[in-house]
């Protein structure tokens, strides 16, 4: 059978940093293909290229062939991905809140009255609501799903929304090829099952279906063939028949061998701060009701695939969302979250978006050193009779961050240049001095390498084990780098969509991480 | 994850705005003692000449944009399109109309121009049209004062003025006067009906309804739902936004020809410049808000803002001896409707956030 | 400083300015005159130009709103003349009345203003512009009873024109004027704006004032860092009112007259254009850019007078006033939000 989408030598770069790299990938008609990887393996920029994203064209494009039915295509917008036939379910839903159930599965393809049609042509043509909900209605039970077209999407459920987007595909005559983004991350086992069902019959009507989920079992279960992307490159590809969950788990976190750059040690197990029930609604990144023990002393890595919650565990403590449920910080409850109160106890967030929360990006590196201890700590204020004004003591701040400097090796032409003018890797340390000024005893990094070139990266993990050993601060790392964590971490937690799944110690298997990432159990019961 | 829908919130606002309007229009005609017949003529009257112009802001509110200060603009189009044809003689008939077709070409490509403008600030929409009316105001009086007689020659020497630089600042529309106004005017005691502008009015809202009820008024409700979510469902957002400040500019220009002709006579510089102020709060007193608005909140709203305009002066005469106090009410209401719906609104957009 | 650079709206005004002086002087102008005015009109608008300098480094945004902090000047102003307070006392007592007006409606006017997050330029319009019709009734029914402030018939209601007169006329324009030849120099008016500008400069070096700075160029960062965001922009407002409230001091006691009513209205638009042209973009402004700005906008508005007159049109002085003040604001609304989604991306 001749597929309906190939794609040949697909390369893709963000600011010279390979995304994708040599993908080759057919899909036929009817087929499902299944699609698994870790973060950062280029899944998202996949999808991307397929449905026309414009931040693909804005990041310089691609290269490498893409032909969909046999003929060469370079899909420059979602409008022309849409008219080729190509249909998309989104994981964060794109579904218009203010619009009804109805409106929104036929938003586009709009019924309209015929002798408008003739006058003003079919855009400006008057709408048939009574047949478009009617017709929305009929896809609707075509899913066994009973649901009142005259809703708002506002007033739904994440379950039934995510029934809503893929109803709206399907309502589509014109669909070839669907993809699925995670479709079921936000659906229970039930409703799972029933969306594969449906696959299934789409995959009769000889519609291409590109599946992508964390779920092994499920991809197992329904994908007649699957592939696994790692760090932008196609690793692997099983036929059904062929697909084992221990496979693919390890596939997609690969061999790397390394050093641990940490010697292993015993940790007392005395907790220094333990979450109990702890939420954090923090919007793709929530928490539901985690528990959670960390040690006095430790270094605990933080790990799970995007959007199941580890980095929402720092900003939290911070009060930057709405959290719920308790935290015991040193034996006694956090009443009440308050950015100020918790640093003064001694926590401190390192903050992954260091563009968006870790600098001041015009402002001096002294200025941004110092800011969070002079803040909350009132560090480095002149004595005088005007104290209570707070004017810096520019001799202490400068002696004080030239000291820092020098020992976090940050390259800079002065201590008075701007944070925008240094490296991402300089301005990561920038944010690590301020840490240090404000001298936590419980520190929360979020992804400390993202965004980094790799000598400066070493550095990063250096000083954070050098803290960790030295000034005896406890460390919660949370980040996707699995094989980085495993490197300087005493104890890995595994999240998986908001809870702690797993804590693994860090010398265990790839499979195993594989396998608690994707939240499965245990190993297949059968090679199939 | 849960979405908070305050449905008390969206009740608050359809229906609290024009019951505060019912009562304060009601006990202020009280306190004026003029007879209701008096004030049904001047509403129907306000009705007729704001109506186009109110309803000009509704397809901006829907496509998320909202309150189109720079209405203005197309009314400025409209006033210089007559200006064209009364300086060059040309009327009757074919002047109105070949105003027309001079006033909505302007608009159009002033509409585009102004769709291009808030393209580029999008979330600063409101102070932007304020800001475009405001300089688009100045090029006006450039153009008119400064301008005709000098390096436009003008005919019809009538309307400029003795210095022989610059238009007056009242010019006569008598040659157009009453040309549609008066049609189907229906009599019944002292209550007078123009039944035909009503029906204009009438017709303009019709085409919006149709307009929002097409493929295209689809994309307008998605763009102004969301922005980020259309364009993944292939819309053009920009495109779209483009298009609806040229509706609503050309309707504002047709708005602008309604009122003039009504009063007979236009201050050149002053006539459009509260209009998109009385025509903002006219929408909010109908119970819209800065995120929807409907055809019935326009119409609604004329008729209860402009009930309230007519009766306070004199009410504020009788009750504080001082009319100049039903003035200043007045100008409160007017500034402080589109304050408060500016307060408010925020706050009810934080509780449809996802949290 | 080391970040200023030269924008077309300066390049052009600059330019502007420079032609205007060569055709005043072809015009045969009395050029001293006009430059011994300038330093006038500099100080006369420039402390209005300062207030603005809180809001925009806080994130608030171009303080539209500036009616209000206006008012409480005019409060206090009023307050003092019914007290027949005359010369520096008179004056002084101005000031400190007007701060205390200012230091409340600033309050009120900061929290409204923290409840519309991200809108605070629109809804501050709206809140100036309701908020005049209101405070027409004050001046109307105010129960003042000095009769040089009332209207002259019937004796109830503020007039909309109080003559300085007998009060504080020129107070300040009037203290160790510097003479060489013809140039006279206003040490003590430029005095007070150093003062201002002073004061303004200290604050930001203060605890409060790094946090101001920090809240608006990166609010997330700086609530990560257990900055309270919300009193933080509360107290830029106030300082930006109180400092509005002192501009219209300052500028009644040059200009000869309080104006009441609607006159505050059109305050905020030249202030804000001033402000821009000296290099502000709507975010981070130096003290530095508001003198510079106001000295050239005002510069302008000097000089196109006599030359508007000159060739018969005087309306043109008005027209080019707008279209300079309109046109550099919407350049500033287009580019900052450009600027912006840069960032975002």
């Amino acid at each position: 059978m001749e597929d309906l989408l190939t794609i040949t030598q697909l390369n893709k770069s963000y600011n010279g940093h390979p995304a994708l790299t040599n993908i080759n990938l057919s899909i036929k008609p009817g087929e499902i293909h299944g699609l698994v990887g870790a973060n950062g393996s280029g899944k998202t920029t996949l999808m991307n290229i397929l449905f026309g994203n414009p931040v693909i064209q804005a990041t310089g494009g691609y290269s490498g062939e893409i032909c969909f039915e046999g003929r060469r295509t370079a899909i420059k917008n979602c409008a022309e991905a849409i008219r080729l036939g190509i249909g998309m379910v989104h994981q964060e839903f794109a579904l218009i809140p203010d619009m009804t159930v109805g409106e929104n599965i036929r938003l586009g393809r709009e019924h309209t009255q015929a002798w408008t049609d003739r006058l003003f042509g079919c855009q400006y043509s008057f709408v048939d609501r009574q047949k478009d909900y009617t017709a929305a209605q009929q896809t609707l039970n075509r899913l066994w799903i009973n649901l009142d077209v005259k809703l708002k999407i506002a007033d739904l459920t994440t379950n039934l929304r995510q029934f809503v987007e893929i109803a709206r595909e399907i309502d589509r005559t014109d669909l070839k090829l669907l993809i699925l983004d995670e479709p079921t991350a936000v659906l229970n086992k039930r409703d799972g099952l029933k969306l594969t069902e449906i696959l299934k019959e789409m995959s009769k009507r000889q519609i291409g279906i590109l599946f992508i989920s964390h779920r092994l079992e499920e991809i197992q279960q329904i994908c007649d063939r699957v592939s696994v992307l790692r760090d932008g490159r196609l690793v692997s590809q099983y036929k059904k028949g062929s697909i084992s969950i221990n496979n693919l788990a390890r596939d997609m976190i690969g061999h790397e061998v390394n050093k641990a750059a940490a010697a292993k040690r015993a940790i007392a197990k005395q907790p220094v701060i333990s979450f109990k029930n702890f939420s954090v609604r923090m919007p793709g990144e929530e928490i539901n009701s985690l528990d959670l023990d960390v040690h006095q002393g430790e270094i605990l890595g933080l790990t799970s695939l995007s959007g199941h919650g580890k980095l929402a565990v720092g900003y939290g403590m911070m009060a930057m969302y709405p959290v719920d449920g308790d935290v015991y910080y040193q034996n006694s409850r956090i009443a009440r979250m308050d950015a100020r109160a918790n640093i003064k106890k001694g926590l401190y967030v390192l903050p992954d978006d260091r563009q968006g929360l870790g600098i001041m990006a015009d402002q001096s590196l002294e200025d941004n050193v110092i800011f969070t201890a002079n803040q909350v700590k009132n560090k480095f204020v002149r004595k005088s009779a005007l104290a209570w004004l707070g004017f810096i003591d520019r001799v202490k701040s400068q002696k004080h961050v030239t000291a820092m400097v020098q020992d976090l090796d940050i390259k800079c032409t002065s201590v008075r240049q701007a944070v925008k003018e240094l490296s991402g890797g300089n301005q990561q340390k920038v944010c690590i001095a301020r840490a240090l000024t404000v001298d936590p005893q419980l520190l929360f990094v979020a992804e400390p390498t993202r965004g980094i070139d790799i000598s400066a990266k070493e550095k990063i993990l250096q000083m954070l084990i050098e803290i960790n050993r030295s000034r005896n601060t406890t460390i919660v790392i949370a980040s996707s780098e699995l094989d980085e964590l495993k490197r300087v971490c005493d104890r890995i937690a595994v999240m998986v969509e908001g809870k702690v799944f797993k804590i693994l110690p860090p010398d265990s298997s790839e499979v195993e991480f594989g396998l608690a990432l994707s939240g499965e159990e245990g190993a297949d019961n059968e090679q199939l | 994850m849960i979405i908070k829908n305050p449905a008390g919130g969206r009740l608050y606002n359809e229906y609290i705005v024009p019951a505060v309007f019912i009562i304060l229009s009601f006990l202020a005609w009280q306190f004026s003692g003029l007879s209701g017949s008096f004030v049904f003529n001047q509403v129907l009257t306000r009705f007729i000449r704001d109506g186009i112009l109110v309803l000009a802001l509704v397809i901006p509110v829907v496509a998320g944009m909202g309150l189109n200060f720079a209405i203005t603009v197309g009314a400025m189009a409209m006033q210089t399109a007559l200006l064209v044809m009364i300086g060059y003689r040309i009327g009757g008939i074919p002047g109105i109309l070949l105003a027309v077709v001079l006033g909505v070409v302007l608009s159009v490509l002033l509409g585009y121009l102004i769709g291009i403008i808030l393209n580029r600030v999008k979330g600063k929409e409101m102070i932007t049209t304020i800001i475009i009316g405001f300089l688009f105001n100045s090029v006006y009086q450039l153009i008119f004062l400064v301008g005709f007689g000098t390096i436009i020659p003008v005919p019809n020497t009538d309307i400029i003025l003795t210095r022989g630089i610059g238009v007056r600042n009242t010019v006569d529309l008598g040659m157009y006067r009453n040309t549609i106004d008066k049609l189907w005017l229906i009599k019944a005691g002292q209550l007078e009906v123009p039944l035909f502008m009503i029906l204009l009015v009438l017709g303009v809202a019709a085409f919006i309804f149709y307009i929002l009820h097409t493929r295209f008024g689809q994309q307008i409700k998605a763009v102004g739902s969301s922005t980020p979510t259309s364009e993944v469902l292939g819309i053009d957002a920009k495109k779209v936004r483009i298009k609806v400040m040229i509706i609503s500019t050309v309707l504002a220009a047709l708005g602008q020809l309604a009122y003039l002709q009504n009063i007979g006579m236009f201050d050149v510089y002053t006539a459009h410049l509260t209009n998109d102020v009385i025509a903002c709060a006219a929408l909010l007193a109908g119970g819209a808000s800065i995120k929807s608005a409907k055809i019935k909140h326009a119409l609604l709203g004329v008729f209860l803002f402009h009930t309230l305009f007519i009766v306070s002066p004199q009410a504020g005469q009788n009750l504080f001896n001082n009319a100049a106090l039903g003035e200043y009410f007045r100008s409160f209401v007017a500034y402080g409707t589109i304050a408060v719906a500016l307060v408010i609104n925020v706050r009810n957009e934080d509780g449809y956030k996802v949290s | 400083m080391n970040s200023y650079k030269l924008r077309p709206p300066q390049v052009i005004i600059s330019l502007f300015l420079i032609i205007l002086v060569a055709l005043s002087y072809t015009l045969q102008m009395n050029l001293v005159t006009l430059f011994n005015e300038s330093m006038v009109k500099m100080v006369m608008n420039g402390v209005l130009v300062l207030s603005l300098i809180p809001m925009l480094n806080v994130g608030a945004g171009m303080n539209f709103g500036l009616p209000v902090g206006i008012v409480g000047g005019l409060l206090g102003m009023c307050l003092a003349i019914n007290f027949r307070m005359t010369g520096f006392y008179g004056f002084f007592m101005s000031l400190m009345f007007s701060l205390v007006f200012c230091a409340l409606l600033g309050w009120l006017y900061g929290l409204i203003l923290n409840r519309v997050k991200g809108r605070e330029e629109i809804a501050g319009t709206f809140i100036g512009y309701s908020f005049i019709p209101l405070m027409n009734y004050v001046w109307t029914l105010v129960p003042f009873t000095n009769r040089e402030m009332l209207y002259p018939i019937g004796g109830r209601g503020l007039r909309p024109r109080i003559s300085l007169e007998n009060y504080f006329n020129h107070i300040l324009d009037d203290v160790a004027v510097l003479k060489m030849g013809g140039v006279e120099i206003p040490l003590g008016l430029l005095a007070f704006f150093a003062l201002v500008s002073l004061f303004l400069y200290l604050y930001f070096r203060t605890k409060i004032g790094r946090a101001t700075v920090a809240v608006g160029e990166n609010e997330s960062f700086a609530r990560l860092s257990g900055v309270n965001i919300s009193r933080t922009r509360l107290t830029a407002v106030i300082i930006s009112t109180i400092i509005a409230g002192l501009g219209i001091c300052v500028y009644a006691q040059s200009y000869g007259f309080v104006q009441l009513y609607d006159e505050p209205l059109s305050m905020a638009f030249p202030a804000i254009a001033a402000i821009l042209i000296g290099g502000s973009t709507g975010k981070k402004t130096f003290i530095f850019e508001a003198v510079l700005g106001v000295y050239l906008l005002q510069s302008i508005y000097l000089l196109t007078v006599p030359i508007a007159n000159a060739i018969l049109i005087p309306e043109l002085t008005e027209i080019l006033r707008t279209m300079i003040t309109y046109g550099v604001i919407l350049y500033a609304l287009l580019v900052r939000e450009r600027q912006g989604r840069s960032i975002d991306y």
